[in-house]
């Protein structure tokens, strides 16, 4: 995106105050928080690094395992009949007298799938891990779209998946804040398990799936299983809060569950908070490892991380991004 | 283990009390957190619903148990028996005289003595009562069969060391008594053994003597005097100074008056050896003398002895006080001739025609002396009076006839009258017959028992009848006349109103009350005002017994408010009078008093009012030898009850048979709180336990060191 950015067309004409300046160009549906210019003209410089070829329906900057007319040789295989004869390696079938035909890899584009877990315990944080997690959605979505990927955004609520319509080329990116805008949290508990596999079903073809979530369900480790088995990739950004990672608990409490409001009776001491964290660590090394075994990614996030080192430091040195 | 206090032990059932309020403690704080997904799977508590799971994991509930039982345990009074080294009940005397102020043993003996007294009362049997006595000059009560150690302990507090002569006769004698109510009694005896007076008296209770004390180092002031010269313009002071030391001494006198310091002399003492002072040329104006015994070196600033109650002494320099005797008289010339030779006496004279209410002084001071010679007046002065030869009965004495050749009976020895008196050539031609009042006491009696001369206090006047005019006995003609007419004189004008020589501490003082005085206020060396009112208007004296600190001792009369502004008018006028001064031949005093009736003596007058003052001092060589004294001729004055008198009948240490010996309790207190004190510790440290272990993280990661145990 090489000129100024300018407001969608169908931006309304009056945009509501903000108080930066710098947001005065937004839409009035785009929360004014989320992005500043300064940081929108950073991650256009960079693209969301694809670990393997992704299948997709139009040609683009990404290598594709569906090997296609290119230039650059992939492998070999058997002749089958039916095979284009313009394939046909007829080097080797002067030395071999079998017939090979020649592959090679097809640059397509890819889907980039947008996953934000909307539950009600995404609001608890400070910053809310709900807002991070739109931030952090946004930043990598715009890459997509600067990378001329198309991108959709799904909002993981209840036990549903609610997806936007897809969306390509950085002019869009607006409408892409718009969509993070609109998503609202939950009022009831979440099913993340049925709202992923609801998501899972409304994925076209393969892409990149970004998963933006807390994780907090017993079942998360069957989300990251069962959207790894989309055949898209699976970015996993798990996003705690501060209060998580290091809770601020002290005393004879009844912890009340945000989203279901199940009471746990603890008596919160120094031994009680040491066994709290091994246990967190203990719960996100086994979803980084579940990760690993799904060729999937997982970058564990506290929410009050500074959004520019991640994108350009810690996503890149987690190979997120190229 | 016993219990003193078994039933506090009810203090157990507080035990189901905490465990229960520990079950019904559910109130817990509501926390919102995003998700209870983690705090399940890990934390104890939430097992710890089941309240026997709480129970067990809960180590500030076993605390607080512990502490409850404890307490329990403490109230109870738990004790451990021992054989007591007392008998049941223990008289405890404590020696409070002026020797127990020395500071030979630190702080002081008294003080060393008390503890040695509670100490020794940790012995004392279950059950057991204590008395304790201070006895100074005499023994006082202070506690009276008790069995509560801490009053004991706080009635030893207001036990001070007095400044009187030691004398542990009466003390002893008075536990002897408190200790023959007891079956088994034993007598404590915190002394020095410096006892002016050693106790003689045999006591039926084993003695056993906690001693204080052992240095002989002091020099003391035992005699302080003033005398006036001749001349009556200057004074001497005789101070005498002991050295009860075993080593020579070398001390500084200071003789100090109201002023400022008068004359400093040096004086060198021999062990056990006395020397005496005499400072010459006192000023006449000083009223009172102070005279110290300090170091020879200015610049030490330590106490030069062990006992400095009697390194200061006081004096009282005795007023020139004129009198004023009017004799009523035909005029004899013997009388007059002696009457004359009275020091500080000024002598007015009238005949019994010409006196009556114009022979009342007008200056408002009255005559201090009125003698009736042959003649009585029907309305008697409210002086004192000496009527010679009353011619008929009056409210001094009844007469009843004549009697001729009376002798003299068997005269009292001791009697002050007659001091320096001998009348064992005297003869009496003729005498008048009285009876002795009941007021008065015979001086001089005859062989028939009709007293010769008597006196006393008729109505609080003092008042003497001499029954013969000394002109029928050859009595002016012998020295004894003179003498007896002094005495006489001297006994009815009273001297001072106040003691001329120094008061022992503790000893009473009768102070007399001036005629228009409601009482006395006193004011005491500390700047303390006792006021002093009589038991009846007509006691002309009162009798102070504060006299416990040395010093000097301001006696201020207290006037009504009427009497003491005439006082002071009266006292002021004073013109209008032919005075004729002493000596005064009666002739030409036979007219004078008749000019105006009042008679007013040519120096100013002395006001009766005045503040007179007194002083008290230890002067007392045997309470100023502080050399601890035999502790063994103390004991031996105790014998068991039973026991046969001689020597195997004293005790000796004065301990109890060991057969049917009682027993002490020894209370565990101590131990308990103790255990109280750590478990509290604990419980805070417990309960507390998240602050130290991050303190101690804290303090591991400021120096570098991984803390252990964060996991």
């Amino acid at each position: 995106m090489d000129g100024p950015l300018t407001p969608q067309d169908d931006a309304p004409a009056v945009s509501r105050p903000i108080a930066r300046e710098r947001a005065a160009f937004l839409p009035s549906d785009v929360d004014s928080t989320v992005f500043d210019e300064a940081f929108l003209r950073q991650l256009e410089r960079l693209l969301v690094l694809m670990r393997s070829p992704v299948r997709g329906g139009l040609k683009g900057g990404r290598r594709s395992v569906k090997r296609g007319q290119s230039v650059e040789f992939a492998d070999y295989r058997d002749y089958a009949l039916g095979d284009d004869l313009r394939q046909l390696d007829w080097n080797v079938y002067a030395r071999l007298e079998r017939l090979f035909v020649k592959l090679f890899i097809e640059e397509e584009d890819v889907t980039v799938t947008l996953l934000v877990d909307a539950s009600a315990s995404m609001t608890a944080g400070r910053p809310a891990k709900l807002l991070f997690a739109k931030r952090a959605a946004a930043a990598l979505g715009y890459i997509g779209l600067a990378s001329e990927d198309r991108v959709t955004v799904s909002a993981l609520a209840g036990r549903a998946s609610r997806r936007r319509a897809a969306m390509r080329g950085s002019g869009r990116v607006f409408r892409l804040l718009s969509d993070l805008s609109a998503i609202e949290p939950s009022d009831g508990p979440t099913d993340l398990l049925a709202a992923a596999r609801h998501a899972a079903a409304q994925l076209h073809g393969k892409g990149v799936v970004i998963l933006l979530s807390d994780l907090f369900d017993p079942a998360a480790d069957r989300v990251i299983r069962e959207l790894a088995a989309t055949g898209s990739e699976l970015i996993v950004l798990h996003v705690l809060s501060p209060e998580e990672l290091e809770p601020q608990l002290e005393g004879d409490l009844r912890l009340v569950d945000l989203e279901t409001g199940e009471g746990v009776d603890v008596t919160v001491d120094l031994p009680t908070l040491d066994a709290y964290k091994a246990r967190l660590a203990a719960w996100k090394a086994g979803l980084s490892d579940l990760a690993a075994k799904r060729r999937a990614s997982y970058v564990d996030l506290p929410s009050d991380a500074n959004l520019a080192d991640l994108m350009f430091n810690e996503l890149r040195r987690r190979r997120v991004l190229g | 283990m016993p219990f003193a206090s078994p039933l506090a032990l009810l203090g157990l059932l507080f035990l189901p009390a905490v465990l229960a309020m520990y079950l019904l403690k559910l109130r817990r704080d509501e926390a919102v957190v995003p998700s209870t997904l983690l705090w399940t799977r890990l934390v104890a508590d939430v097992e710890a619903n089941a309240p026997w799971q709480r129970l067990r994991r809960s180590l500030l509930l076993l605390l607080q148990l512990l502490l409850v039982a404890i307490l329990a345990l403490l109230a109870a009074r738990p004790f451990l028996e021992r054989p007591a080294g007392l008998a049941r009940d223990v008289v405890l005397v404590l020696d409070t005289s002026a020797s127990m102020a020395a500071t030979d043993v630190a702080p002081s003996r008294l003080e060393a003595a008390k503890a040695a007294a509670l100490d020794a009362l940790r012995d004392l049997p279950t059950g057991g009562k204590v008395s304790v006595i201070a006895a100074d000059r005499t023994a006082r009560i202070v506690v009276n069969e008790t069995t509560d150690l801490g009053r004991v302990r706080q009635a030893l507090t207001t036990i001070w060391p007095s400044s009187a002569s030691g004398n542990l006769g009466d003390a002893l004698e008075l536990a002897g008594k408190l200790a023959a109510r007891s079956g088994d009694a034993q007598i404590l005896v915190g002394t020095d053994g410096a006892l002016a007076t050693p106790a003689t008296s045999i006591v039926e209770a084993p003695i056993k003597v906690l001693a204080v004390g052992r240095s002989h180092n002091n020099q003391a002031i035992v005699a302080l005097a003033v005398r006036t010269s001749p001349s009556a313009v200057t004074r001497s002071v005789f101070i005498s100074i002991a050295n009860l030391d075993v080593e020579y001494a070398q001390r500084r006198i200071e003789l100090r008056g109201p002023g400022g310091l008068i004359e400093v002399r040096d004086v060198q003492l021999d062990p056990q050896a006395r020397a005496d002072v005499v400072i010459d040329d006192v000023p006449a104006d000083v009223g009172t003398l102070e005279v110290r015994l300090v170091g020879s070196d200015p610049a030490v600033t330590a106490a030069p002895d062990d006992l400095a109650t009697d390194d200061t002494a006081w004096a009282i320099v005795p007023p020139d006080q004129r009198r004023l005797v009017l004799l009523v008289g035909d005029g004899d010339p013997y009388l007059e001739t002696a009457l004359s030779y009275l020091p500080n006496v000024e002598l007015f004279g009238v005949t019994p025609a010409e006196y009556g209410p114009k022979t009342e002084r007008q200056d408002g001071r009255p005559w201090d002396l009125v003698i009736f010679e042959d003649t009585l007046p029907a309305t008697l002065p409210k002086t004192p009076i000496l009527a010679i030869a009353p011619p008929s009965s009056s409210a001094v004495g009844q007469v009843s006839g004549t009697v001729k050749n009376p002798g003299i009976g068997s005269l009292s020895a001791d009697e002050p009258i007659l001091r320096y008196v001998d009348l064992s050539t005297t003869h009496i031609a003729e005498a008048a017959r009285l009876t002795l009042p009941d007021w008065a006491r015979t001086i001089i009696p005859s062989p028939g028992g009709a007293p010769l001369l008597y006196t006393g206090n008729r109505s609080g006047l003092p008042t003497a009848v001499l029954a013969f005019d000394p002109r029928h006995s050859d009595l002016p003609l012998q020295v004894a006349f003179p003498v007896l007419l002094a005495n006489l004189t001297g006994e009815l004008m009273g001297g001072s109103a106040a003691p001329s020589e120094a008061v022992q501490p503790g000893t009473p003082v009768s102070l007399q009350i001036p005629a228009d005085a409601t009482g006395l206020a006193v004011t005491r060396p500390d700047g303390s005002v006792v006021e002093l009112v009589p038991q009846s208007t007509e006691s002309s004296s009162v009798s102070f017994t504060g006299t416990d600190r040395p010093g000097i001792y301001v006696v201020t009369p207290q006037l009504v408010a009427g009497a003491a502004a005439q006082a002071s008018a009266s006292g002021s006028s004073g013109a209008g009078a032919s005075a004729l001064s002493s000596p005064v031949p009666l002739p030409s005093t036979a007219s004078s008093p008749g000019a105006g009736g009042s008679a007013t003596p040519s120096r100013a007058p002395v006001d009766p009012n005045a503040p007179v003052r007194f002083a008290v001092d230890l002067f007392d060589v045997g309470e100023s030898t502080i050399a601890p004294g035999s502790a063994a001729a103390i004991e031996a004055l105790g014998r068991v009850p039973g026991a046969s008198p001689g020597p195997s009948g004293t005790t000796g240490g004065g301990a109890p048979t060991a057969a049917g010996r009682p027993t002490a309790r020894d209370e565990l207190w101590v131990p308990i709180l103790l255990i109280v004190l750590v478990a509290l510790c604990i419980e805070w440290a417990v309960y507390q336990r998240d602050a130290v272990m991050r303190l101690r993280r804290g303090l591991a990661a400021r120096f570098g060191r991984p803390a252990d145990g964060s996991a």
